[in-house]
C-alpha cells in the first residue's frame, strides 16, 4: 500500500532523511522510533507535502507518486498526517473548517459534498470517539487549546476524514495519562483492514496502548532495525544507544510555531 | 449641489487643506483631496441603484436616509418608534432640541487647522438625531444612511449625526456610509453624548464607492460609567478616514473601540483616533486590524491622552495588520500622554504575512491553496466582525466584509 524507497530529505543542504525504506500494507499498524533529531518529524512532513525541503526518491501510496503532489491532492489521495504541534488557527471555527476538510477531498475525489445536518452527525460520532464536548465544534481551530485538546482534535479529523493512510507524530508528547489512554483508545478504534498507520514516537508507553504489528528503529534518516513489538521493549530497556554510534543529541526538535496572532 | 461662493463659504475660503507635513494626514492622497469640491446641500435627480435600497432594507427598525446630505423621507422610517426614542432630522431638531444640536455645531475642534471639519459645519446643515429618553433600552437597531452621489464636480456632502442618550438610557445606532457614481464623496461628522450609566453600541460601516472619498468624523463625550462600543468596518472609499475622539468625562466611564480596514487597488484606509481621559478609573480598549492587498495602504494612528487627575486609569491599544500583497502598506502610530498616577497604559502592533504554517496545516487538510488563504483571511477579520454582540447585525456585517475579503 504504502511504499517508500530510498527517500532523501534536506534542508539547506543538510540531509535529514538519508535513503529511508518502507512498506506499510493495509491494515498494518507501524511504529517509528528513534532518537531526538533522527529525522521521524521529516518523515511526516514529507509524507504531508511540506514546502522547504529537497526530496528525492519515491514515495507511492496504491501506486501513486505523492512526491510531486500538493499537500491537498495527497489529502484527496488518502494521507492523513497528525502533527506533534497542531497550528492554532485563530477566528476560524473547528466545525467550519472539518466540514471544508472533508467537502474539500469529497470534491477531489469526485464525490458529492455533505451538507450542514449529515455532517454533524459525523462529527458527533468523531467527537464521542475522543470524549470531547460540543463546544469544541464551535472554538477556533485548536486556539486556546491545551495540549491534549489539540492532540484529540487531530484524532477527531483523523476520524471525519477516513484517510487510508494515517502518520501519527509524536502523538503522545505532552499527554498526561488521561489524554494518552483517551488517544489511543481513539486510534484504536479507527484501525480497519483498509487503513494502515504510522505511529512515530520517541517513548515505548505509547505502545503499550497501540499494539503495532511491526517496529522500526530510525537513526540518522534510516531505519536501522526493524521487528515486532519486542523491539520497542528492548529499546524501553536499553535506549537507542546499541543503534547510535555518536553521542544522542537529546535537544529537542524544532517545533512548528504557532499560528497565533 | 452649488459648489459656488455662498456666504457660508466666503466665510472658510481662508481656510488651507491640511499637507503631507500633517502627521494626522501624512499618508492621505491629497491630490485626491484637492479635486473634492464642497457646497450648500441640494440633494440629487438620480436614481439609486436597486441594490442600495436593498441593502437600506435589509436592516428592519427606524431610519433616517440622507442622500446627498438632504433627508430622503420616502426612504426613512419614523413610524412606530419605540417608547423612549426620539429620532428627529436636524430640521425638526432645530424646532424641537435645539440644545442637541448646540453641541454638535459648537465643536472643540480646532477649525483653523481641521478644514474638514469646519467645511461639516458650514455645509453640514442636515442629518439625524437619535435621542433616548431617561433609562429607556431601545433594543431595535437605529439605522442612519447616507449615501453620495457625486455630480460631476466632484460634489462632497456633508452631513451630521447627533446620538444623545440620557443617563441610564441604552441603544445600538448603525450608521452606513455608501456612494454611486462620479468622483466626489461625503464628509460626515457624528456627535454622541452619554449620560451617567448610558450604554451606546455603535457602528460605523464605511462602503463608499472605490473611486470616491469618504472623511468621517466621531466625536464622544461620556458621562460616568457610561459604556460605548463602537465599530468601525472602514471598506470603501480612494480614501475612506474616519476620526475618532472620545473624551471620558466621567469616572468609570468605558470605551471599547474595535476596527477593520480592508485594502484592495490603491485606496488608502486611515483612522484616526484620539481617546482622552479626563476622569478617574476609566477604562478605554482601542483594537484595530487591517487586511491589505495590492498597493493599497492602512494607517492606524491612535493616541491615548491621560490627564492629570485620571488615576486608575486603565487603557489598551492594539493594531495588528495582514499584508496581502509585497506592495501594501501599513502604518502604524502610537501616540500616548500620561499625565496622571496608577495608570496601566499598553500598547502593541504588528504586521505581518499570512501564516505559512497555519497554511500548510489547512492544506495538509485536502483544503486547496486559494480555498485556505481565504478561509485564514476571513477567521482573521471574523475576530473583529465577532465583537458584534447583536446577531442581526453580525451576520448583516459578515455579508459586506466578505463581497471585500473575498
Amino acid at each position: 500500500m504504502l511504499h517508500v524507497e530510498n527517500l532523501t530529505a534536506s534542508i539547506g543542504g543538510t540531509p535529514i532523511l538519508n535513503g529511508l525504506d518502507l512498506d506499510v500494507g493495509s491494515g498494518g499498524v507501524h511504529a517509528i522510533m528513534g532518537p531526538n533529531g533522527s529525522g521521524k518529524s521529516t518523515f511526516a512532513h514529507a509524507l504531508a507535502g511540506r514546502d522547504g525541503y529537497e526530496i528525492d526518491g519515491r514515495a507511492t501510496l496504491d501506486g501513486v507518486d505523492l512526491l510531486d503532489m500538493e499537500p491537498e491532492a495527497r489529502a484527496a489521495a488518502g494521507v492523513f498526517v497528525g502533527f506533534q504541534y497542531p497550528v492554532e488557527i485563530p477566528g476560524v471555527n473547528n466545525m467550519y473548517f472539518l466540514r471544508t476538510a472533508l467537502n474539500s477531498v469529497r470534491r477531489a475525489r469526485g464525490e458529492t459534498e455533505i451538507g450542514a445536518r449529515d455532517f454533524l452527525a459525523v462529527a458527533q460520532e468523531a467527537m464521542d470517539l475522543v470524549e470531547m464536548k460540543e463546544d469544541f465544534l464551535h472554538r477556533a481551530v485548536n486556539a486556546g487549546f491545551s495540549g491534549g485538546e489539540k492532540k484529540r482534535n487531530e484524532i477527531l479529523q483523523m476520524a471525519v476524514m477516513e484517510p487510508r493512510l494515517a502518520v501519527l507524530d509524536e502523538t503522545d508528547s505532552g499527554l498526561d495519562i488521561d489524554a494518552l489512554r483517551i488517544v489511543a483508545s481513539g486510534v484504536n478504534a479507527l484501525r480497519r483492514p483498509e487503513r494502515s498507520m504510522i505511529v512515530i514516537t520517541h517513548y515505548q508507553r505509547l505502545l503499550d496502548y497501540i499494539k503495532p504489528d511491526f517496529v522500526h528503529v530510525l537513526v540518522d534518516g534510516r531505519i536501522v532495525e526493524s521487528g515486532d513489538h519486542t523491539l520497542a521493549l528492548h529499546l524501553d530497556d536499553h535506549g537507542y544507544a546499541d543503534f547510535v554510534n555518536h553521542d544522542l543529541d537529546d535537544a529537542p526538535e524544532r517545533p512548528l510555531s504557532g499560528a497565533a496572532r | 449641489m452649488t459648489a459656488t461662493s455662498t456666504a457660508e463659504h466666503q466665510e472658510i475660503a481662508g481656510l488651507t487643506y491640511p499637507t503631507k507635513r500633517d502627521e494626522a494626514w501624512r499618508y492621505a492622497p491629497h491630490d485626491v483631496l484637492g479635486q473634492l469640491s464642497f457646497g450648500l446641500s441640494v440633494g440629487s435627480a438620480r436614481q439609486l441603484p436597486p441594490a442600495f435600497d436593498a441593502s437600506i432594507s435589509a436592516l428592519e427598525g427606524p431610519r433616517i436616509v440622507l442622500i446627498n446630505g438632504v433627508v430622503d423621507a420616502e426612504r426613512s422610517d419614523l413610524s412606530a418608534l419605540p417608547v423612549g426614542l426620539r429620532l428627529s432630522t436636524f430640521e425638526d431638531a432645530r424646532r424641537d432640541q435645539p440644545e442637541l444640536l448646540a453641541v454638535h455645531f459648537d465643536s472643540d475642534v480646532d477649525l483653523s487647522t481641521d478644514t474638514f471639519t469646519a467645511l461639516n459645519i458650514a455645509f453640514g446643515s442636515n442629518g439625524a438625531v437619535v435621542h433616548v429618553t431617561g433609562g429607556h433600552a431601545i433594543d431595535v437597531p437605529v439605522q442612519i444612511v447616507d449615501i453620495a452621489l457625486p455630480d460631476e464636480t466632484g460634489s462632497t456632502s456633508c452631513s451630521g449625526v447627533v446620538i444623545h442618550l440620557e443617563e441610564g438610557a441604552s441603544a445600538t445606532v448603525v450608521e452606513t456610509r455608501i456612494g454611486d457614481g462620479d468622483f466626489g464623496g461625503s464628509n460626515t461628522r457624528t456627535t454622541i453624548s452619554l449620560g451617567d450609566q448610558a450604554s451606546l453600541a455603535h457602528i460605523v460601516l464605511q462602503d463608499i464607492a472605490l473611486t470616491q472619498v469618504h472623511l468621517g468624523r466621531v466625536d464622544a463625550t461620556q458621562g460616568a460609567g457610561s459604556v460605548l462600543r463602537s465599530h468601525l468596518f472602514n471598506l470603501g472609499g480612494r480614501y475612506g478616514r474616519v476620526d475618532y475622539g472620545v473624551r471620558l468625562a466621567g469616572e468609570g466611564a468605558k470605551v471599547e473601540l474595535t476596527g477593520l480596514y480592508l485594502g484592495m487597488g490603491n485606496q488608502v484606509l486611515d483612522q484616526q483616533v484620539t481617546v482622552v481621559h479626563a476622569a478617574p478609573d476609566c477604562t478605554s480598549r482601542q483594537s484595530f486590524r487591517g487586511i491589505l492587498d495590492d498597493e493599497s495602504t492602512g494607517v492606524f494612528n491612535g493616541g491615548i491622552d491621560v490627564r492629570p487627575g485620571a488615576d486608575g486609569t486603565d487603557a489598551e491599544q492594539s493594531n495588528d495588520n495582514l499584508l496581502l500583497s509585497d506592495r501594501a502598506e501599513a502604518n502604524t502610530q502610537p501616540r500616548l500622554e500620561i499625565l496622571a498616577d496608577q495608570v496601566a497604559c499598553k500598547h502593541g502592533a504588528t504586521v505581518g504575512q499570512l501564516d505559512t504554517d497555519a497554511l500548510y496545516y489547512l492544506r495538509t487538510r485536502g483544503i486547496p491553496e486559494a480555498e485556505a488563504r481565504r478561509l485564514l483571511v476571513g477567521g482573521f477579520a471574523d475576530q473583529v466582525v465577532d465583537t458584534v454582540d447583536n446577531e442581526i447585525l453580525r451576520t448583516w456585517i459578515t455579508e459586506r466584509v466578505r463581497r471585500h475579503d473575498g
